[in-house]
C-alpha cells in the first residue's frame, strides 16, 4: 500500500558550484538573521536584571510552555478560527524541523534521512500531512488579514505579513510538489532550489518583523513573572518604577520584542473600546521603539515621545489585555510600572490624583471623609467590634465604610452573617488598603497604608478576613506581601457560596445578569461562587462578555477617583450591554462596579433594571426578624 | 531667594480627642499627627517661588521628637534642609514664647522671605507669624493667597471678606502668613522621601539659642465642647410644619 504512494523527490547530485552557492546562501541568510537578532538579544540581555525573578517552582512554567506554546491552547481558546489556523502553521513548523535539517544537509551532500527508507517515508508523509494543514492555515490567515481585515490588526495592511504568508505557502507547496516528480527530473531540482530560496529568505525576515515572536515568545511564556498581573517590588533606593531605559528589565524588554501585534489586547481593552488614547498594543510597541532607538542604557524618559502619560493613566488595570495575550506579555506590570515612574518621581500632575494621594497621606480613606463617619455607621448598624475572639474580621474598606451604597451591601452581608450565626467583628479603625495608590503607582502612600494596616491587624490578632470588595481582597492578599504576611482573606461571594445551601431559595422568576468584577474574575479566578449566590434570588443569565472576558466597569486602577473620562464612559458601555440582556436585575459583587453602574443605569433611560450586590440578593430571602440557623459556624 | 517656612505639627483633625490627666492638654498617646494645613500651603508657595526664581527653602519648626516625621515629609516635598528647635511642652507655650524661639533661629539665617501658615489647626491663635515679624523688625502681611516676586520686592494677594481681594506691595525681607487654598498642594513621592534622607536637619535647643521662652500667657485648662441635643416638634399642618422647618434651616441652622 505504502509502496504505491509517491516518494519525496530529492535532486541526487549537487555540483560543486551548487554546493558552494548553497553554502554561501546559508551563510548570508544566517548572517542577515544574526545581524538583527544579535542586536535584539543584546538589548534584552543588557537590560536590568529582574531582581525578584525565580525560575522555581519550574513545574508551572513547564506546564504553561506545554499548554500555551506546544498545544497553542490560549491562541485557540480566545480566537478559535484564526487560532486553529495559527496552530496548524505552528505544528507544521515543528514537524518541519527534521525535514528542513535534512533538506539543508542534502544540499551539502550529507542528507541523513533517505526518502525511500522506512523512517524517511513515514516521516515525510507525516510532515506532508502537516504541510497540507499548514497551507490551509496560512491561506486562512492570509484571507483574514487581507480580505476580512479585522480592525484589531491595525488599519494599515501589513505587506510584510503578506510576503511571509507567501513564503510559508511556497515552502509547503514546494515540499508537497516534490512528491509528484522523480529525483532525476529537472523539476525536482527546481523545487528543491525554490524551497531553499523560500527558507533562506524567511530566516532573516524573522528578526526584522513581528515574526520575531517565533523565536522569542516560547521563552517569554516560559519566563513569565509567575502570576497574573503581578506588580514586582521595587529594588533598591534608586528604583522608582519605569522611568527611563535603565529601568526596563530583561523581562520587559523580552516581552516588548515578543509582541506579534495581533491586537487581542486592544480588542478587549475598555479604554481602547471607548475612544480613549490608550491602546495596550501601542504601549508595548512604544517600549519596543524606545529600545530600538535608544536602548536599555538610555536615561531618556520612557514617557513622552514613545508613550503618552495620558494614555498610561487611562488604564483601569482590568487586565483583559494580559489575560488575552498569546505571547506572554504582562501588560499590567508594564502599565503600572510606567505610572510608578511618573508618580514616584512627581512627574504626574493631576488635580484629582493629587487630591486622592493627599487624602490617603493624611486621612484614612480614599474618599477623603472623616473616619468619625465610619464610627457612626458602625454604631448605627450595631456591627460588632473585632476583639480577637471572633472567627472573622469583616473588612469594610473605603466603599463599605463610607459610600452609601457600599454600606447597604455591608449591612445586608452582616444580616446574612448573623442569620448563619457567624462570629465576626469590624476593626475600630481601618485605613484604605492602598489599592488606588498601588495601581496609580504611588509606592510611598501604598507602603504607609500597607504597613499601618498590617500592624493593626497583627495587634488585633486577626486570622481571617472577609470583605465585600474584590479590590481590598486582591490588595491585602497579594500586594501587601511586599511588606509582611497578611491574614487569610476571602471575598464575600466565596463565604456566601459555602453556605448557599443553608440560605433560603427565592423564586426563580427574576432574571439576574451577573457582571464579573475584574478583580474577582480574572484576578482571583472566582466565577461560579457569585453566580451560585445570585442563583438564590432568581435565574442567572449571562451578558455577551462574561467570565474571563468580562468588560470592566471603568473604576479600577484608581480611575474611580480621577476626573471625567474622555470618549464614551466605560461604565455606560458595559451597562448598556447588561441592560440589553433584558434581565430585571443587574447583580454585582464589587462596590466599585456597583457605584459605576448606579450612575450609568440612571443615565441610561427609563425603567432601568434594579442593581443589587449578591449579598443583597441573598439577604432578600431571609425571614424577617433576627432568626439564627445552625450553619455549623461558631 | 532664601525662604524659611515655619511649620507646625498638629493632631489629625479627624481624631477623637480626650483631655489628659492634668486637664491642661489633650491626650496625645493614640493621636496621629500631621502637618498643619495652612503651613502646607506656605510650604507649597515657597517651593513654587523657588522653582520659578531659584534659591533655597528651609523649613523651621519646634516640637518634640515626633515632629521628625513631619519634617521629613516637608523635605520630601522639596524643602532643601530643616532646622528644629527641640521642645517637649509645646502645648504649654504661648505664641510669644514660640515666636521668640523661632525668631532666634531665623536671625542666624537672615532669609529673604519668611512664611508661616495663617494659623494652627490645634490652637488657632493666628499670632505666631505676626509676632515673628515684630520680633525680627520686618514688614509683614497676613492672609496671603499668592506671592509674586518683583524687581524691588513682593506683590502679594490678600484675602478679604466676601470674595474681595487686596493686592499689596512690600519690600523684602518680609514675613507673610499664608491662607489655605491659594495653590494646589503637591503629593509626597517615593523619590522625595529617599532624597530627604540625605538632607540636613539641624537640631537646636532653646538654651543654645539663648532664648527664655517662659510663657506670658498661662494655659488654665482645656475642655471638650458639651454635646447639646434639643429636639423640637413642629406643630401645625404639614404645610405649616414645612414652612417652619425651612425657616429654622435658613436662620437657625443656616444650612439653606
Amino acid at each position: 500500500m505504502l509502496l504505491s504512494l509517491p516518494i519525496l523527490a530529492e535532486p541526487q547530485r549537487f555540483s560543486v558550484v551548487e554546493k558552494i552557492v548553497f553554502a554561501g546562501m546559508i551563510l548570508a541568510s544566517g548572517y542577515l538573521f544574526w545581524r538583527r537578532f544579535g542586536v535584539v538579544l543584546n538589548k534584552i540581555l543588557t537590560s536590568k536584571k529582574d531582581s525578584n525573578f525565580h525560575l522555581f517552582p519550574i513545574g508551572k512554567r513547564v506546564w504553561e510552555f506545554f499548554w500555551e506554546v506546544l498545544c497553542q491552547a490560549k491562541v485557540i481558546r480566545e480566537r478559535p478560527l484564526p487560532g486553529v489556523a495559527h496552530a496548524l502553521v505552528f505544528w507544521a513548523f515543528l514537524a518541519f524541523a527534521l525535514v528542513t535539517l535534512n533538506h539543508c544537509a542534502t544540499g551539502l551532500g550529507a542528507g541523513f534521512v533517505s526518502p525511500d527508507g522506512l523512517i524517511g517515508r513515514w516521516y515525510f508523509y507525516f510532515a506532508a500531512a502537516f504541510a497540507m494543514a499548514c497551507a490551509v492555515g496560512i491561506l486562512g490567515l492570509f484571507v483574514r488579514r487581507f480580505l476580512v481585515r479585522p480592525k484589531w490588526l491595525g488599519e494599515k495592511l501589513s505587506w510584510e505579513s503578506g510576503f511571509i504568508a507567501f513564503l510559508i505557502f511556497a515552502l509547503m507547496a514546494t515540499y508537497l510538489g516534490s512528491f509528484f516528480v522523480a529525483d532525476a527530473d529537472t523539476a525536482a531540482r527546481v523545487l528543491w532550489w525554490a524551497h531553499t530560496l523560500a527558507l533562506l529568505t524567511f530566516l532573516p525576515l524573522i528578526p526584522h518583523t513581528k515574526h520575531l515572536h517565533l523565536v522569542l515568545s516560547p521563552a517569554t511564556i516560559f519566563l513569565s513573572r509567575g502570576s497574573y498581573a503581578q506588580i514586582p517590588p521595587l529594588s533598591g533606593d534608586e528604583d522608582f518604577g519605569l522611568v527611563a531605559g535603565t529601568d526596563l528589565t530583561q523581562l520587559v524588554s523580552l516581552q516588548a520584542y515578543s509582541c506579534v501585534e495581533c491586537g487581542r489586547c486592544t480588542e478587549h481593552c475598555p479604554a481602547a473600546n471607548t475612544g480613549k488614547l490608550l491602546n495596550p498594543k501601542e504601549i508595548i510597541l512604544g517600549v519596543r521603539a524606545y529600545l530600538n532607538d535608544l536602548g536599555p542604557a538610555s536615561d531618556h524618559p520612557l514617557l513622552g515621545k514613545y508613550n503618552s502619560q495620558e494614555a498610561v493613566f487611562q488604564c483601569t488595570t482590568c487586565g483583559a489585555c494580559e489575560f488575552q495575550c498569546p505571547v506572554g506579555i504582562e501588560h499590567v506590570p508594564i502599565l503600572v510600572g510606567l505610572r510608578r515612574g511618573a508618580v514616584n518621581t512627581g512627574a504626574w500632575e493631576d488635580d484629582y490624583g493629587s487630591k486622592l494621594f493627599l487624602a490617603l497621606e493624611r486621612g484614612s480613606n480614599a474618599l477623603g471623609i472623616s473616619p468619625l463617619d465610619r464610627d457612626k455607621f458602625i454604631q448605627k448598624q450595631a456591627l460588632p467590634i473585632f476583639d480577637g475572639t471572633q472567627e472573622y474580621c469583616l473588612w469594610l474598606g473605603c466603599m463599605g465604610g463610607y459610600d452609601p451604597k457600599g454600606r447597604e451591601i455591608v449591612a445586608d452581608f452582616a444580616r446574612v452573617m448573623n442569620y448563619l450565626g457567624a462570629s465576626y467583628g469590624v476593626l475600630r479603625k481601618e485605613k484604605c488598603t492602598g489599592d488606588p495608590a498601588r495601581r496609580l503607582g504611588n509606592d510611598l502612600v501604598f507602603q504607609q497604608l500597607a504597613e499601618g494596616n498590617l500592624e493593626a491587624l497583627a495587634q488585633n490578632k486577626v486570622k481571617k478576613i472577609v470583605s465585600i470588595c474584590p479590590h481590598c481582597v486582591r490588595t491585602i492578599q497579594e500586594d501587601w506581601k511586599e511588606y509582611g504576611t497578611p491574614p487569610e482573606i476571602e471575598h464575600h461571594s466565596e463565604f456566601l457560596a459555602r453556605f448557599a445551601d443553608k440560605l433560603p431559595q427565592q423564586s426563580k422568576d427574576e432574571t439576574i445578569v451577573f457582571h464579573d468584577p475584574c478583580y474577582l474574575g480574572r484576578y482571583r479566578n472566582v466565577y461560579e461562587e457569585p453566580r451560585a449566590v445570585a442563583g438564590l434570588a432568581g435565574t442567572v443569565v449571562e451578558a455577551p462578555r462574561n467570565h474571563e472576558r468580562s468588560f470592566c466597569c471603568g473604576a479600577g486602577g484608581g480611575l474611580a477617583f480621577l476626573g471625567e473620562e474622555t470618549g464614551e464612559r466605560v461604565s455606560h458601555n458595559r451597562a448598556a450591554e447588561l441592560v440589553a440582556t433584558g434581565a430585571s436585575t443587574v447583580g454585582t459583587a464589587c462596590p466599585f462596579c456597583n457605584t459605576m453602574f448606579r450612575d450609568a443605569l440612571a443615565a441610561g433611560g427609563e425603567a432601568p433594571p434594579q442593581l443589587l450586590d449578591i449579598a443583597q440578593l441573598a439577604a432578600r430571602g431571609l425571614p424577617a426578624g433576627s432568626s439564627v440557623i445552625d450553619s455549623g459556624l461558631k | 531667594m532664601k525662604i524659611i517656612v515655619a511649620i507646625k505639627q498638629v493632631p489629625d483633625r479627624d481624631a477623637q480627642f480626650r483631655i489628659d490627666g492634668a486637664g491642661k492638654w489633650i491626650e496625645e498617646a493614640d493621636l496621629q499627627f500631621a502637618l498643619n494645613e495652612s503651613d502646607a500651603y506656605a510650604l507649597e508657595e515657597a517651593l513654587q517661588l523657588k522653582e520659578k526664581h531659584g534659591g533655597e527653602v528651609v523649613v523651621l519648626s519646634t516640637g518634640p521628637e515626633r515632629i521628625g516625621q513631619t519634617i521629613r515629609e516637608a523635605l520630601a516635598k522639596g524643602a532643601d534642609r530643616a532646622i528644629n528647635i527641640a521642645c517637649d511642652d509645646l502645648g504649654a507655650r504661648d505664641a510669644l514664647g514660640v515666636a521668640r524661639l523661632l525668631a532666634a533661629a531665623v536671625k542666624q539665617e537672615s532669609p529673604d522671605l519668611l512664611l508661616t501658615g495663617l494659623q494652627s489647626e490645634d490652637l488657632g491663635l493666628g499670632q505666631t507669624g505676626v509676632i515673628l515679624a515684630e520680633l525680627l523688625g520686618l514688614p509683614h502681611a497676613s492672609l496671603i493667597l499668592h506671592v509674586e516676586k518683583t524687581e524691588t520686592g513682593l506683590t502679594v494677594r490678600r484675602e478679604l471678606e466676601e470674595g474681595w481681594f487686596q493686592s499689596i506691595e512690600l519690600p523684602t525681607p518680609a514675613v507673610l502668613t499664608i491662607q489655605s487654598g491659594g495653590n494646589k498642594l503637591r503629593y509626597a513621592t517615593l523619590m522625595g522621601i529617599k532624597r530627604a534622607k540625605t538632607k540636613e536637619v539641624r537640631q537646636l535647643t532653646a538654651a543654645e539659642l539663648g532664648v527664655d521662652a517662659t510663657p506670658v500667657v498661662v494655659l488654665e485648662g482645656v475642655a471638650l465642647p458639651q454635646k447639646q441635643k434639643s429636639t423640637q416638634i413642629l406643630a401645625g399642618s404639614p404645610k405649616e410644619q414645612a414652612a417652619a422647618l425651612v425657616e429654622k434651616l435658613k436662620f437657625e441652622v443656616r444650612v439653606l
